[in-house]
């Protein structure tokens, strides 16, 4: 069928894209230049030492992980179910899903102390190691985003005449093709979500010798961060995307997307955090108010930056169906979601390193900060502080990640007009149709 | 089989620091670092007891009490560490010893964050000695890797007991083989039924600790391996031995 050819999401960068572009180009190059500066330097030049060995590059790559998560989910589990009704966001979603965990990959090579030994993955891999695995897991889930990204939008491509199409040309019998295809894609990709945050859970999950990591319910509770913060910047994209370039968001989509949010964040916040805590508060205390003081409040004086800001602020601004009509409602939610999971993660690698199980005195040597006779080496405690050059290779990776998703928009077709519009000429099917795994129903 | 392990009597130790100063020159450690600290059990800061002072002299009031606790390497069967590396730089040989392959290591971490002991440290910076050449048998760990004690494998090699324990003046430490029933360290275990520290992570360690009751210790006089032959031997900078 002849089509017209879909319109750009990004026709060509204004002064405003050009200001954007520029802002990221530079903060890349000093991420960069800061990661040189690290190479030469070596790992002494940031906060990090013998006891607080893991710090903001291993932070920031779960949270990264984490949000990878939204983009695939709400684009592959109404494919898996037959819907269409995501269909105007998946390709973006899958396109942030891929920014995603490039960054999060990215972040792990400046915390590694000899980059130039990352060959002995391959080399001289061991296969208990969660590391190993966590290591598989991300390169598989990034080469799969890239591919089921170009098969979302191959044909489009096609109808271009892009060479990213690789071949691949727009007809009818090849779009049904590719429907088919991406529900085999999203049973695939379902699975393969929820072994990449569990196994980025269990990195921390299966440590016995940090106490406090050594949990059950951390791999599950990484999965609900993962739906959390992945869906809340999956909602903020799209309504800066719909709101800077030509694509468009339905605005029914806002309060729908919202109301899922609102659900993630009950799970996570209200239930698992819950679930987490109380075992603990109820074994220390004996008091009632005591119980339920240490069942709200935990063991940490921030905790209200996970359990208020990411969890009761969204939540109310969630919860109330007037209130979720509007899109900044739902917009200040999702960044207060994103923020909240942010914060849990970073309390997650403090909690493993502030205390030791073996504290007397001198303690542990820091492994930095000998300038002579008289330096004191030890400490009894973890303690942490990012340095300017972790802060700069981390903006630099996280500026990369938003250029990745600015040139998609710019050169991928993200908004499936075309196909939009030939769905909707679709009758819906009815249950045979949905068993076989043919045809999609129409949801709206 | 061999596995080697050490039986350290607390009541014998007197917390001089002579079995962390030896390791340190034995092993190259950077002056950032120490294998094996010699810790206080008992007051906030090193070298205090816990306690309270008599209220009248010697009325039985007072509660004071102190101990050292040697700690390094524990070489757990079980070890956490060895698990989690992803590339197979920390491994158990064949004789039991936990050792690093500064090859292999790409100095991720992982391990630092697995011991529950914190005996492992990392090269953030060049290591620095003094003097500055470095010193001991052992060549100095490149930036960016991991180190940790490894009962001097360099040394048992040559039949030879691991530094710390030789520089113990009194007699604290036994090195010898666990699976060897007659061995030194195996009777003590037997005997004295010593610890593990943090025996409850079932990380089951090859490190051991008397308490309570003092051992006779084993009084070195030579720096033979317990257990080998008696042999005249030097030790591998060329010193003289026996």
């Amino acid at each position: 069928m002849s089509s017209e050819t879909p319109e750009r999401t990004i026709e060509g960068f204004g002064t405003l894209g050009k200001a954007w572009l520029a802002i990221l180009g530079v903060l890349v190059i000093a991420g960069f230049g800061a990661w040189v500066y690290q190479l030469m330097e070596g790992l002494v030049v940031t906060g990090m030492n013998n006891v607080f060995a893991w710090a903001l590059y291993i932070m920031l790559f779960v949270f990264f992980v984490g949000l990878s998560a939204g983009g695939l989910i709400i684009s592959s589990v109404p494919k898996f179910f037959h819907s269409d009704r995501y269909d105007s966001i998946a390709a973006l979603g899958v396109l942030v899903s891929f920014a995603c965990i490039v960054v999060a990959g990215l972040l792990v090579v400046p915390d590694i102390g000899r980059p130039e030994r990352l060959y002995q993955f391959f080399t001289s891999p061991d296969f208990r190691s969660p590391m190993v695995w966590d290591f598989a897991i991300v390169i598989v889930y990034g080469v799969f985003t890239a591919g089921y990204l170009w098969l979302l939008t191959r044909r489009d491509l096609a109808a271009r005449g892009s060479r990213l199409a690789f071949g691949v040309s727009d007809t009818e019998a090849g779009r049904e093709r590719d429907k088919r295809l991406s529900f085999w894609a999203a049973a695939i990709a379902i699975p393969l979500a929820i072994a990449l945050h569990s196994i980025t859970g269990w990195i921390f999950a299966l440590q016995i010798g940090r106490g406090d990591w050594f949990s059950p319910l951390v791999a599950p509770m990484f999965i609900m961060k993962a739906l959390v913060s992945g869906l809340a910047l999956m909602i903020v994209t799209a309504v800066l995307a719909d709101r800077y370039t030509n694509f468009e968001l339905p605005r029914e989509r806002v309060p729908e997307l919202g109301k899922i949010l609102g659900v993630f964040v009950a799970v996570h916040i209200v239930y698992l955090l819950g679930a987490e805590r109380l075992p603990h508060a109820w074994a220390a205390n004996f008091e009632f108010w005591a119980i339920t003081s240490g069942f709200l409040i935990g063991e940490t004086a921030y905790f209200w930056l996970w359990t208020v800001v990411g969890g009761v602020l969204p939540l109310a601004l969630l919860v109330v169906p007037s209130v979720r009509q509007r899109v900044g409602a739902v917009v200040a939610a999702s960044v207060l979601a994103i923020t909240g999971i942010l914060f849990e993660g970073i309390n997650l690698v403090f909690v493993g390193y502030d205390e030791l199980y073996i504290d007397a005195a001198p303690g542990v040597t820091t492994g930095r900060g000998y300038v002579g006779t008289g330096s004191d080496i030890w400490t009894t405690v973890g303690a942490y502080t990012p340095t300017v050059v972790e802060l700069l290779i981390s903006i630099g990776l996280i500026a990369l990640g938003a250029l990745i998703v600015t040139v998609g928009l710019r050169f991928l077709p993200i908004q499936p007009g075309e196909m939009l519009t030939r769905t909707e000429r679709e009758t819906p099917s009815g249950d045979a149709a949905v068993a076989n795994g043919g045809t999609d129903s129409k949801a709206d | 089989m061999t596995s080697y392990g050490m039986v350290i009597d607390m009541e014998r130790c007197i917390g001089c620091q002579a079995c962390s100063t030896a390791c340190m020159e034995e092993n190259n450690v950077g002056l950032d670092h120490i294998w094996n600290r010699v810790l206080t059990v008992g007051g906030d800061e090193i070298d205090t007891p816990a306690g309270e002072y008599p209220e009248d002299g010697s009325d039985g009031t007072g509660t004071m009490s102190l101990d050292y606790q040697p700690t390094a390497c524990q070489h757990c069967d079980n070890a956490p560490c060895v698990k989690v590396c992803p590339v197979n730089a920390t491994y158990t040989r064949e004789d039991g010893i936990v050792e690093i392959d500064y090859e292999k290591c790409i100095g991720c971490r992982y391990c630092i964050a697995a011991c529950p002991y914190n005996a492992r440290v990392f090269n953030y910076d060049t290591p620095q000695q003094l003097p500055t050449e470095g010193h001991g048998n052992v060549p100095e760990r490149p930036q960016g890797v991991v180190g940790k004690c490894t009962f001097c494998t360099h040394r048992v090699e040559e039949d030879i007991d691991p530094a710390c324990v030789v520089a113990c003046p009194a007699d604290a430490r036994i090195f010898g083989d666990l699976d060897d029933p007659k061995s030194t360290v195996s009777q003590y275990v037997d005997k004295y039924e010593p610890d593990q520290l943090l025996d409850e992570l079932d990380v089951d360690p090859k490190t051991y600790y008397v308490r309570g009751e003092m051992t006779p210790g084993r009084p070195q006089v030579t720096n033979e391996l317990e257990g080998t032959k008696k042999k005249y031997t030097s030790i591998p900078d060329g010193g003289d031995g026996a």
